[in-house]
Parts: C-alpha cells; structure tokens; sequence
C-alpha cells in the first residue's frame, strides 16, 4: 500500500480525490432543490415542481402602516398610497443622503438627474436595491447593500412623490394567482434578450451591463419592469399588462431565483461557457490524470 | 474447451496465426499514449447513451401542447423535439442522467480528440508512415464537431435554435449557391417547412456515426498494421515496440480505463448539469436570450466571428458577406485544409523523407513545437473571444474594449507564444539531462581522507532500472502440477 | 533489485520461468496491491447495486450518478490496478516488420495495372469512353433528388416580407399595437396581421421621446425617412444583418439595439446604423403611421431583410 502512494503517484491520486471532492461539494447544493424535482417526475406529474415556490408568495407589505389601494381589477398588483406622514422623515432623509446631487427639491442638478415625476416606486427601486447613494460615478450604478431599510426607503420614495405627481408607484404583489407558464413566456420574450434566459445578466454595450435577477425582490421587480431603470426599456400596461407583469414576477420569484438544477450543480446558469471549462478541465482533466496514473513506471 | 474453440475457428477462419501476433500485440506503456482512448470510449459511451436517448426523443417538428411534470410549461405549444426532449429529463427513470452524459462525452470526446491530436503533432507521430491515419483522425474530429453541432441542435430549445438560426445563415452566405443550400436543407427559408430536426437526426444519429465509426476501425486498423510509435529510451529502436503485451496486461488496463472513463462522465453527468434546457423554453424565431454561446468546440468559430469586422463586399448587383464567409467558411476550410496538408506542409520544410518509428522529444523540435503552441494558443484565443459578453460581464469592463482587445491579442499572444515557446526549448535542450531522472551521486570519504563519488544505485524510473525488453513468452514455464491443475499461486522471489 | 537480473538475453525466448523477472508482478507488494484492487472492486460492486436500488426508491439524478459513477470507477481502477501491478511487469518487445515490399514487387503490380489496363482501355477506347459518359450522367442526374428533392428554390423569398401598404402591427399574440401601448421608452416585438410569429416579419417596434414637430427625434434624420415614424414611434427589422439573430436587446439610455448573439451594437437615433461590433448594414426599417388610433405600416420594407446574400443587390 505504501508504495502505491508514494511519490508521483501521489499527485494524480490527491487531484483526483479533490475532483471527487468537487463533485460531492457541487451535489449538496442542488440536492435540495434536485429533490423537489425528483419528486415530481418519480410521480405520474401530478405534482407541480414549483408549485412551493409560487403559492409560498404572499403580498409583502411595506412599511407597517400602509395600506393597499385594492385594486378591482384582481391582477395581482396594487399600487399602495404611502402615508403622508412619510413625507417628512423622507425629506429630512433625502436632504442628508440625495440632495447634494439631486438637488433639495430634486429637480436635478448638472450631476443627477431631475427626479420629480418619476414616482415613489421608481425612488424606491433605486435605493431599496442599494443603487442610490451612488458609491462612485461608474457607468451604471451597481446593486450593493442597502443603505436604507426598507422603511427609510418608503419615506423617501413618498417625499419625491409628494414634490410631483405621476410616475410609478409602490405596488405591492399578491403572486397568488400568478400563472408562471405565462410569465415564463413572457419573461423569454421580453426579459431573456438583456438579462438571459438564466436571469444571470450579462454585458451590454458601452460598458452597461444588463443585472443579475436573482436578488431582486417582487416588489422591485414590478418597480423595475414599470419604470425602465437606467437603460432597461419602459414597459407601460399597455405593453404588459398587471396580470403579466405579476406573472412575470412569479416566475422569475420562483424559477429565475430557484431554479429546478435536476442535472446537478448549475454551473452559474451561464451556458455553455462554463460548461466547456468544466468538461475540459474537471473532464478530460481527469481522465488525463488517470492516463498519467496508468502509464507511470516509476 | 479454449484448445477446441480455437481449433473449431482456426479450421475456417484461419485465426491462430493471426490471432498470437495479435495477443502480442506491444503497446507502449507512456501515459500520453492513452489519450485516444479517453475519446475512443467517450465515443463508446455516446453510442450507449444516444441508442437509450433515441427510445425517447421524437425528431419532429410537429406542436403539441406540453403536459409533462415541469410546471412553467404545462399548456404550451411546443414541438414534440423539445417536449419529449424535456419528458425524457423529467419524466423517463434516468432518463435526465443518460443525457446528461451524452452531452458531457460530446464535450469530453472532442476535447480528448484535442489533447490527443496535440500529443500526435508535438511528437512528430504523423510523420511518415502515419500521414494516413493522422488524415483520418482530422476528418474525425471534424466530422465530431459536425455531429457535436447537430446533437446540440435537435432539442429545439432557445439557445440551440439560436445556433441554427446562425448556421442558415452561415450557408446562406456562400457566394452563388449559399440562397440554395440554404433553401434545399431547410426546405424553404428560415426557419423552413420543419424537416430540419428530422434532417440532423438522421445525420446525427446514423449517418455521421456510422461514418466515424468506420473511420475508428480504419484508424485502429492502420495503428495495428503500423504498430505503435514508441520515444526513444533504453532498448527502443526504429524496429521494435517495447512495453506491454495486448494479452493480458493492456486488456485489463484498458478495460479498467473503460469503465473509468464511463466514470467520469456518469458523474459529470449528474453531478454537473448541462444545457438544462427546461430553463430555455421552446425555440421561437423571434425569441433571443443573452449568452448563447454554442458548446466549446463550436466556440473558435463563434469566437471568429465575433471579432471578425463588418466587412461585407458589394457589387456589380450581388452581395458577398465576407463579414460571415471569411471567417465560417473560409476560415474553417483552411484549418482542416491545413491540418489535413500538415505532414505534407512539414516535409516541404524539412525535406525529411525517411520513416520514423521514434517520436520526437517536442523541445528537439523547437520550432515545430512553437508553430503547435501558438496554433493552440490562436485557437483557444478564438475560443475565448466566443465569450466576450460573459468576460465583459465577469471583469466589468466594457464590451467594447473586450471586443477591441481579442481583435489584437487574438494575433499577438500566439505570436509571442511562438517565440516563447521556441526559446524555452532552446534552453530546454541546451541544460543538462532535463526529463531523466537525477541519479544520486552519494559522496564518501576514505579513511585516508580522500573524496570520491559514486553513483547510486538505479532506482525505478531510470534507464539502467529497466531490464532488457524479451518477446513475449511462447511458454511460461509451469511445474507438472501446475500444468495438470491450472497455475496456483506460487511464491516467487523478487 | 540485484544487478544481475539486468544482464538478460535479448534473443526469443520460447519459454519463460514462472520467477523470470519479466513475469513478476510490477508491484513490489503485490499482496498489498491485490488488497487495493479487492477494495476497489468491492466498493464497485457496492456501488453498482446502490445504482440499482436508488433507482428503485427514488430515481434521484445526483444520487444515480452518484453511485453508478463509483460502481464504474471502482470495478475500473480494480482492474486497472489488476494490470498495472498485477501481471507481468515486461518489458516486451515485439520486432517491427517492414511492411512494405521490395522493389521487384512495386514494380510488378504498377506494371500490372499499367500493363493490363492499357491494353484494354487503349483498345476499346469507345467502351471506356461510353461508360465514363454513362458514369458521369448517372453522377449528375443521381443528385437530382438527392439535393434537388431536398427544398424549393429561393426565387423572390428572401427578397420579400409579409409587411404591405396598411398591414396592421400585432403583438406576437395577434393583439393591434394601439398608439398608447408603448410608453416613451417602450420596446415591442411586432408582425404584420395574420403573420404573428413569423420569422422574417418580426419587427422591433420603439417609442422614443418625440421631441416636437419642429424638433423631430433623430431617428427622422435619415434622408427620404422624415415621415417614416409616428408620434415617436419607430419600426425596425428585428432579424440582425450579420447573422439573422432576433436583435432583442434594446438600450434605453443609449438609445442602441443590439444583437445578443455577436454584439452588433445598432444606433437607432442614426437610422440603426451598426456603430459596433460584425454587422455590415443598417437594420431595414419600416415605415409606419398612426391610423384609427392603431399603428399600421405605411409601406412593406425596402429591401432584404436579415443577413446578406449573394443575389442581394
């Protein structure tokens, strides 16, 4: 036995074990979400793979004492009127974080934009994802950290609506109802061509760069789709409807951020590139090393 | 029971002869000489896969609603390609297993075509006589990308009818005929009258098989008639083999081999998961997502085009899009052009005519290796420039500058790789004893206060360790009782 | 190792001894060595039948590779071992026969060839002739339904869309783009009526700000192309010049389409110029008007659409 792991042999035999490793340390991780699919498919289908993930949504309410505009229309989302007691913590808050960019009234100054009449929701995304305090003036604002909570937020995004009407507002999500076949297909047809089918995000031109989706909350989700942040494009009800955006939230709630990896670890959801590095690398890599094992004379 | 059988064929087939120079067969025991076979029994495992995926998989085109067990796609029209594709990862037993590794040993069967091919040109094997079989392995790998690119395209999903979608227009760009060709295979413009799945599938599953699996027979069958190259060491000469004998030792060992490689791919196969084509959805015209790359034996040409300019050729009231010819078919004509006319190319270079049993040391060759390195280095830069999006994205810089950079470093790096790689090998051959193992020189001292040196004794690895090579034994020499009862175990001395 | 059992005659040995150094096992423990590959095989065997019953209890993916991937890797390297420790450590060696024949014998059979088959060919000239003309025509008409049978001709397919005077945009559901769909800022997939999903009729639709009648978007500054828009929305091809990929990415911002799938980066404000990346042209666009509150093409496209080809002018 020891001369069998001595010297040269030693190498291949502590890669290959580390391969091994690898392969065990990618399973764990997908073996919780791998199991929720397995039970389906060791079933006649009756049981939806994701059905956990879409009835588990309940509408979130933001901040404690506001209260939502019900909608008659049933689809999903409504539109949530902040209270007015918000505006004035929301001012102090935007006089001390935003006004040295945006100007004390936010009407802009030659370094940011003018912000009346964009809406609370629009204020909301961008600070609740952390965006906004910009961190430094790079192309596009990065998701990071929240400044704020989820309050704070709320009282800023209702102050800027207070300077104007219009714009997008807060919504709250009710995915209760959401098909997410539906929103499965209109994710491909309107979400895939920016942010990947994957929803992992990826390079645009002049240094932009479509987001990653996995972090985004439903309430941003529909805040983003309604407001076209930065270069993502405005889609108005007249484009996708309430009922759709919230089946798009739906899906990208539960497929986009959990999605079914059966086949093992998902390498990212970045396609084929990763799979390539993997094939050749952990693949023929290992197969080279066993070559090496067999061949050695030593 | 074996004595009669043997008679029994030997009587009408003649195999006893034949048969002994067979078993005897040398194979030399270099590790690098196994990596054909990591792509032999990738290959074997394709075909074991793929006749389990062809039970289920439908190649039509026709829509059917989806009722399977993945839920964001229940009621949607699809076509049945993609739905029983997506029933066979959800709801056949094993079913996501077995096409899984179907798709890792594509990507491992090309890759260890790559790394073997390598091993082939760095040591000089495709010298004469072997200009053949090296011919033969190019077109295999060619006809491997070929079928790697259909068996990625029958699913139907978004990111492989992408790919399809670029190879129409690809054949479209062929002067003169590229309307046509295009025409006549997709039975109609794109996206056609939907005979392009049946069609690969045909290709895929029969046709190119069948055609690479006789070329392994010509390829194996020209490696036995030529037996093995061998690197020069002690007793090996241009006239012999030295190493282990087909029977037993290699067959163990590559038995063994087999069934790891199997290994290695089942495990990759469920442990990795590749092209989850659940997540893409049906192929729509009209329907794009970001990062669609096709898989990594496709990406020098993706890659190709990408950085290629937007040159495209008008006049005289016909359009040449060189911006897609040069460098999809053009490009990709001259590689394997090039890699075929490779023995050829190389004698008009060094004039050497004779036949060589001996493989070359890759640094005694500087500037064979060199030109190999920068070609791999031009190609995996070609590879890596199919991703410029994804590397814009992981380094945050912009896509400009990405795309900018390959247009340049896609020439420099293999340029300076060449002289890299040329001075390496100077030096290698210039410093003493590289590759053999050190022989200890232990150092004593006499009684009279004298220094000498001796050489150690040899140790496993060294050239004065091994003994002489003797042909296979006719006979082994057993005891009377070992002959009457079959050998036992017999306590020997080392 | 003694220095003696170096010193072994190269001649053919018929019979070998049992205790031949070349007949020993190549392991210095071979006991060991068998245990190793004993392990192997039993964890193999294990794992094979843990295969088995995994796929009876749970058809788990991970767990089937799992087990079917150490039952194969260690029946393998029990084996593997089984020869590379096990069986006789060699060296053989095997003599390299010249396969190839003397010269007499080259020139033997070229003179058989030569010889034989001129005397025949270059007699019967007129029956060599023929069959090569028989052959050559069986050649060409043989591809007739091999290549011909395969698809249609291009005739004017590739020269035209379903896009005519009036043809009303419909969502990829059928559903007419009214004028209020899009806000400033929006982006749609559209075809013409009765033609939605088609490939070469997908069309991108945007809606940039309009920034006044005496101030048009610069999308208008094309020449020929000022009344191609309507109340800031415009209409491109959607199929990308290069290589026909859906140019579904549109910037904002920058006011830029691109291709996802080569990164052609198109200036809708220039009249989609490509400013960036492989595409050679222009995306066509489609002159649309407003009409009964509903957006309607005021014309089919101009030229080609998507990649080009060798009968595009």
């Amino acid at each position: 036995m020891r001369s069998l792991f001595r010297g040269r042999f030693l190498v291949p035999a502590l890669l290959l074990v580390s391969v091994g490793l690898f392969g065990l340390l990618v399973f764990l991780p997908s073996a919780s979400s791998a199991t929720s699919g397995s039970s389906t498919s060791a079933n006649t289908g009756s049981s939806g793979a994701g059905l956990k993930a879409n009835s588990g949504q309940f509408p979130q309410t933001p901040g404690s004492s506001s209260s939502p505009n019900q909608s008659p229309s049933g689809d999903g989302i409504y539109n949530v009127s902040l209270p007015r007691s918000f505006i004035a913590p929301g001012q102090a808050l935007f006089a001390a974080n935003c006004a040295s960019c945006h100007g004390a009234d936010a009407s802009g100054t030659d370094r940011a934009p003018n912000l009346q009449g964009l809406g609370a929701g629009t204020v909301d995304f961008w600070v609740s994802t952390g965006r906004m305090p910009l961190a430094n003036s790079s192309i596009q604002a990065a998701r990071k950290r929240p400044r704020f909570n989820n309050l704070q937020s709320l009282e800023i995004s209702a102050y800027v609506q207070s300077l104007a009407p219009g714009g997008v507002k807060v919504p709250t999500v009710n995915l209760s109802n959401a098909n997410v076949g539906n929103g499965f297909r209109l994710f491909t047809l309107n979400c895939a061509a920016c942010h990947t089918i994957t929803g992992a995000g990826d390079a645009l031109a002049d240094g932009a760069y479509a987001p990653s989706l996995h972090y985004a909350t439903s309430r941003q989700i529909v805040e983003a789709v309604r407001s076209g942040p930065g270069n993502m494009p405005h889609f108005g009800p007249g484009n996708i409807s309430n009922a759709e955006v919230r089946d798009i939230t739906a899906y990208v709630h539960s497929y986009i951020q959990h999605p079914i990896n059966r086949g093992g670890f998902g390498l990212g959801g970045i396609g084929p590139v990763g799979e390539g590095f993997v094939g050749l690398l952990i693949g023929v890599g290992a197969l080279m090393l066993v070559c090496f094992w067999i061949g050695d004379r030593t | 029971m074996i004595d009669e059988s043997v008679r029994w064929l030997d009587d009408r087939l003649g195999i006893a002869k034949g048969g002994r120079t067979l078993l005897d067969k040398i194979f030399p025991d270099h590790w690098s000489f196994m990596l054909g076979e990591i792509a032999l029994y990738s290959f074997v495992v394709l075909i074991a896969t793929g006749v389990f995926l062809s039970l289920y998989f439908v190649p039509s085109a026709h829509e059917v609603v989806y009722h399977g067990s993945y839920l964001p796609l229940r009621g949607q029209r699809v076509s049945e390609a993609y739905s029983s594709t997506v029933g066979l990862s959800f709801d056949v037993k094993s079913g996501l297993l077995i096409r899984q590794t179907h798709h890792w040993a594509a990507d491992v069967f090309l890759g260890s075509i790559a790394v073997h091919m390598a091993r082939i040109f760095f040591t000089g094997a495709f010298r004469k006589p072997r200009e053949l079989n090296w011919i033969v392995g190019v077109t295999m790998l060619m006809l491997g990308i070929v079928n790697g690119f259909l068996g990625y395209s029958l699913p139907d999903d978004l990111v492989s009818g992408t790919g399809i979608r670029i190879a129409y227009s690809i054949i479209e760009s062929v002067p003169l005929v590229g309307s046509y060709l295009g025409f006549f295979l997709f039975g109609g413009n794109y996206p056609g009258n939907g005979v392009i799945i049946p069609r690969f599938y045909i290709l895929h599953v029969l046709i190119l098989p069948v055609i690479i699996g006789g070329l392994i027979a010509v390829h194996l069958g020209l490696l036995v008639k030529q037996k093995h190259t061998q690197f020069p060491g002690k007793g090996k000469t241009e006239d012999n083999v030295v190493g282990t004998p087909m029977f037993p030792t290699f067959i163990a060992k590559t038995t063994g081999f087999m069934f790891m490689t199997s290994a290695v791919l089942l495990l990759l196969g469920g442990l990795a998961q590749i092209n989850p084509i659940w997540q893409f959805g049906q192929y729509e015209p009209y329907q794009i997502s970001y990062a669609v790359q096709p898989d990594w034996y496709m990406g020098w040409l993706d890659g190709a085009l990408r950085i290629m300019p937007s040159w495209e050729w008008v006049g005289w009231g016909h359009t040449l899009p060189l911006e897609v010819f040069l460098p999809a078919v053009v490009f990709p004509g001259l590689t394997f052009g090039f890699f075929w006319g490779w023995p050829h190319i190389e004698k008009r270079f060094t004039k050497d005519l004779a036949t060589h049993n001996l493989l070359d040391r890759p640094r005694d060759r500087p500037k064979r290796t060199a030109f190999g390195a920068a070609m791999l280095m031009f190609y995996f830069m070609l590879f890596a420039a199919s991703s410029t999006d994804v590397m814009a994205n992981f380094f945050d810089v912009s896509l400009n500058v990405v795309l900018w950079t390959f247009r340049v470093i896609v020439f420099v790096i293999p340029i300076i790789t060449y002289f890299v790689t040329y001075q390496i090998c100077n030096e290698m051959r210039a410093a003493e004893g590289i590759g053999k193992r050190k022989r200890a020189m232990v150092v004593s001292r006499s009684d009279t206060g004298a220094y000498s040196t001796v050489t150690a004794e040899p140790r496993p690895g060294d050239d004065a360790h091994e003994l002489d090579a003797i042909p296979v034994p006719t006979y082994i020499n057993l005891t009377p009782e070992e002959l009457e009862t079959g050998p036992g175990v017999r306590r020997v001395m080392r | 190792m003694s220095d003696e059992s170096t010193v072994k005659p190269t001649a053919p040995l018929p019979v070998a001894a049992l205790d031949d150094p070349h007949q020993l096992p190549y392991a210095r423990h071979p006991g060991r060595a068998q245990a190793v590959a004993v392990v192997a095989m039993i964890i193999g065997i294990l794992g094979c039948i843990g295969f088995g019953i995994t796929y009876w209890v749970s058809d788990q993916t991970q767990w089937e590779a799992v087990t079917l991937g150490v039952g194969l890797l260690g029946l393998g390297f029990g084996v593997t071992a089984w020869g590379k420790y096990l069986m006789a450590q060699g060296p053989f060696v095997e003599e390299r026969h010249p396969f190839n024949s003397s010269d007499e014998e080259v020139k033997e059979i070229t003179a058989a060839i030569t010889q034989r088959g001129g005397i025949v060919v270059g007699r019967r000239k007129l029956l060599g002739g023929l069959f090569a003309i028989g052959s050559l025509a069986f050649g060409v008409v043989a591809a007739f339904p091999l290549i011909r049978s395969l698809g249609p001709k291009p005739g004017r397919m590739l020269f035209v869309t379903n896009w005519r005077r009036n043809s009303q945009l419909v969502t990829v559901d059928g559903r007419p783009v009214h004028k209020n769909d899009l806000e400033v800022g929006g982006v749609l997939t559209v075809f013409p009526r009765g033609f939605a999903g088609s490939s070469p009729d997908q069309t991108i639709l945007l809606r940039i700000e309009e920034l006044g009648p005496e101030d048009p978007p610069l999308s208008l500054a094309s020449p020929g192309r000022s009344d191609w828009t309507a109340l800031g929305y415009v209409a491109y091809s959607k199929m990308c010049t290069h290589l026909g990929c859906p140019v579904g990415l549109y910037q904002e911002q920058t006011v830029e389409l691109v291709c996802p799938c080569h990164q052609s980066i198109f200036n809708v404000l220039a009249g989609a110029v490509p400013e960036f990346g492989p595409a050679p042209r222009p995306l066509p666009q489609l002159p649309i008007k407003v009409q009964n509150g509903f957006l309607v093409a005021q014309d089919g496209y101009n030229q080609p659409i998507g990649p080009g080809f060798w009968e595009r002018p």
